[in-house]
């Protein structure tokens, strides 16, 4: 019984060895509507699957910082303002999704076992490359689904590098494809509206990985606030405060409520201005 | 290494030894054995493990309000390992055995894990239900070696008094163990190191490590009653790689600074019962330990 044929610490192996499924992300096992069960039934939102809306991320000086609102929707409708889209995967790396919520949600249990499996097992930490490579796979393997429309991820994923010693910053599309960007990423429905912005910061005030801690997260979620304004499904920061983790050598850092509170006062007190003629 | 007289051989050697009716050494017992004489193929088992696990690096493992602690020492192998979330997993024995029953243990955690929820992932399930029968088959099964360890399991809790210590043994057998749990070379060592342990007072890390290393070094010493050590035949089968033969002394100090001078390293792992970082287990520095270990 303990003669298990194994060793190389892959996950997916050791599920597809014993498990009756194969793989958790082959179009076998991706059938099952999740919303179609009876929590949802009557409400006419049976066949509408739940949304991550907006996350981003951006470099500073000791690492990256992701933020992302709370709010998860299902076709119109808000059906969750406390929804968590920044999420850890190991004590180095932090998974922001945007897309589907129940595919996103597997994707990081299954990431989470992954990586850790392989750490265990090996003893040693899977490479950093590994680590995108994994991602990479699993979203490629829900890349049938996606087409049918049952659900599409979009992760962004942030990493510190120990052998680097900085943070780095990946995006991916919806075939697996990875992409590193040099200072910001953003993925859900409210980052194409800002995707200037971005730019645009990083022009004018310099660039986001020669900031300090507090100016990049205050960009970021003046970024974040810009994209619940011009976004139907992204939440505002005036309900529910955003959710913000750092990343640095020291690993994943929740940002403490009360700086967020007030970063998020000082940027919602400006109120827009009134449209004609100034009296 | 590696070779034991399979019940069968030890029958042959037995049916020339009746067969000889000069034979001093079995003549009264001989017609007392039947061709499966489990008792004494189990006993002679048991001698092999025993054999190879008496001059083993106790496992001192150690729950306290910060968290557990898990120690031995170690040459160049590691012996003290993350198996889940919240269980870790510190063992004595044959290098290929600890690594197939850490194997074994990791597997079935993290299928479980990812399947159901990492909340189902107990101690109790792991060992008492998963390793504890596959281990017992094992030893039950004539035709194969015995499995060569002693494993502590070690799950964390929210609170000290919810932490769960299990000592898995080569036959199967497991026994729970609240507070603090040692696997040695001897029965006899461990109850000598449990001793000192249950009149430890343990408030923090630091108290932990000074008290698992106390334990170590009595578990190591005092491997039976009897004073003499030296009448104690020396074993050519048994395994000494790691571990040379240990001095007359039982003073845990002693031992200890044997040890170290002999090249052993501490290996410390904790779960922390209170951090902010996703994984809970980590391997103490040298710098964790320095001022514990300046003792010595």
């Amino acid at each position: 019984m303990l003669d298990l044929n194994s060793g190389r610490g892959d996950f997916a192996a050791l599920l597809g060895n014993n498990a009756p499924t194969n793989t958790p992300f082959s179009p076998a096992t991706i059938n099952g509507n999740v919303l179609s069960s009876s929590a949802m039934a009557g409400n006419g939102l049976a066949d509408t699957h739940i949304h991550g809306t907006t996350v981003i991320a951006v470099k500073y000086k000791d690492g990256v910082i992701n933020v992302g609102d709370r709010r998860a929707t299902g076709g119109m409708a808000i059906m969750y303002d406390k929804a968590e889209k920044v999420l850890a995967l190991d004590d180095y790396t932090l998974m922001a999704i945007s897309g589907a919520f129940s595919k996103a949600m597997d994707i990081v249990r299954y990431l989470r076992h992954a990586f850790k499996y392989y750490e265990r097992s090996q003893l040693q930490p899977m490479s950093l490359d590994g680590k995108l490579s994994e991602l990479g796979k699993v979203i490629a393997g829900n890349q049938m689904a996606a087409m049918q429309g049952i659900g599409v991820v979009i992760p962004v994923l942030s990493l510190f590098d120990q052998q680097a010693n900085e943070g780095r910053i990946f995006f991916y599309d919806a075939g697996g494809a990875r992409f590193e960007t040099a200072e910001f990423g953003a993925a859900g429905s409210g980052s194409t509206q800002i995707r200037g912005v971005f730019e645009y910061i990083a022009r004018e005030k310099g660039p986001f990985r020669e900031m300090d801690r507090d100016t990049a997260l205050r960009q970021a979620l003046l970024l974040l606030e810009i994209a619940a304004d011009l976004d139907a499904a992204t939440g505002g920061a005036g309900k529910i405060l955003p959710l913000a983790k750092t990343i640095t050598a020291d690993g994943i850092e929740d940002v403490e409520e009360s700086t967020l509170r007030s970063m998020v006062g000082e940027i919602l007190s400006k109120e827009p201005l009134s449209v004609g003629p100034q009296r | 290494m590696g070779y034991s007289r399979s019940a069968e051989a030890y029958w042959k050697l037995l049916r020339v030894t009746v067969e000889d009716p000069n034979c001093p050494v079995m003549k009264k017992e001989a017609m007392s054995y039947s061709f499966y004489d489990f008792n004494n193929a189990l006993q002679q088992r048991n001698e092999y493990v025993e054999d190879r696990l008496k001059d083993g690096s106790p496992v001192v493992a150690i729950s306290f309000d910060g968290g557990i602690l898990l120690l031995t020492l170690k040459r160049e192998q590691r012996k003290v390992f993350e198996v889940y979330d919240r269980l870790m997993m510190g063992v004595l024995g044959k290098q290929s055995d600890i690594e197939s029953l850490r194997i074994a243990a990791i597997e079935t955690a993290h299928k479980e894990g990812f399947e159901r929820s990492p909340d189902d992932v107990s101690i109790q399930r792991l060992v008492g239900f998963s390793l504890s029968p596959a281990v017992k088959k094992i030893y039950n099964d004539q035709s194969t070696i015995p499995l060569t360890f002693r494993a502590i399991f070690a799950e964390m809790g929210l609170k000290a008094e919810n932490d769960h210590l299990f000592v898995l043994g080569y036959d199967g057998e497991f026994k729970t163990s609240a507070g603090a749990a040692v696997a040695a070379g001897t029965v006899y060592a461990e109850q000598q190191a449990m001793d000192f342990l249950k009149e430890a007072k343990i408030e923090n890390r630091e108290d932990a490590l000074r008290a698992a290393l106390t334990a170590w070094g009595i578990g190591r010493a005092r491997l039976s009653a009897k004073k003499e050590s030296d009448e104690e035949e020396f074993s050519p089968l048994a395994d000494r790689s790691e571990n040379p033969m240990p001095s007359n002394s039982d003073d845990p100090v002693v031992a200890l600074k044997e040890a170290f001078k002999d090249g052993l390293v501490v290996e410390a792992g904790v779960l922390e019962r209170r951090t902010s970082r996703e994984s809970k287990f980590r391997l103490l520095t040298t710098k964790d330990m320095a001022s514990v270990l300046a003792d010595y």
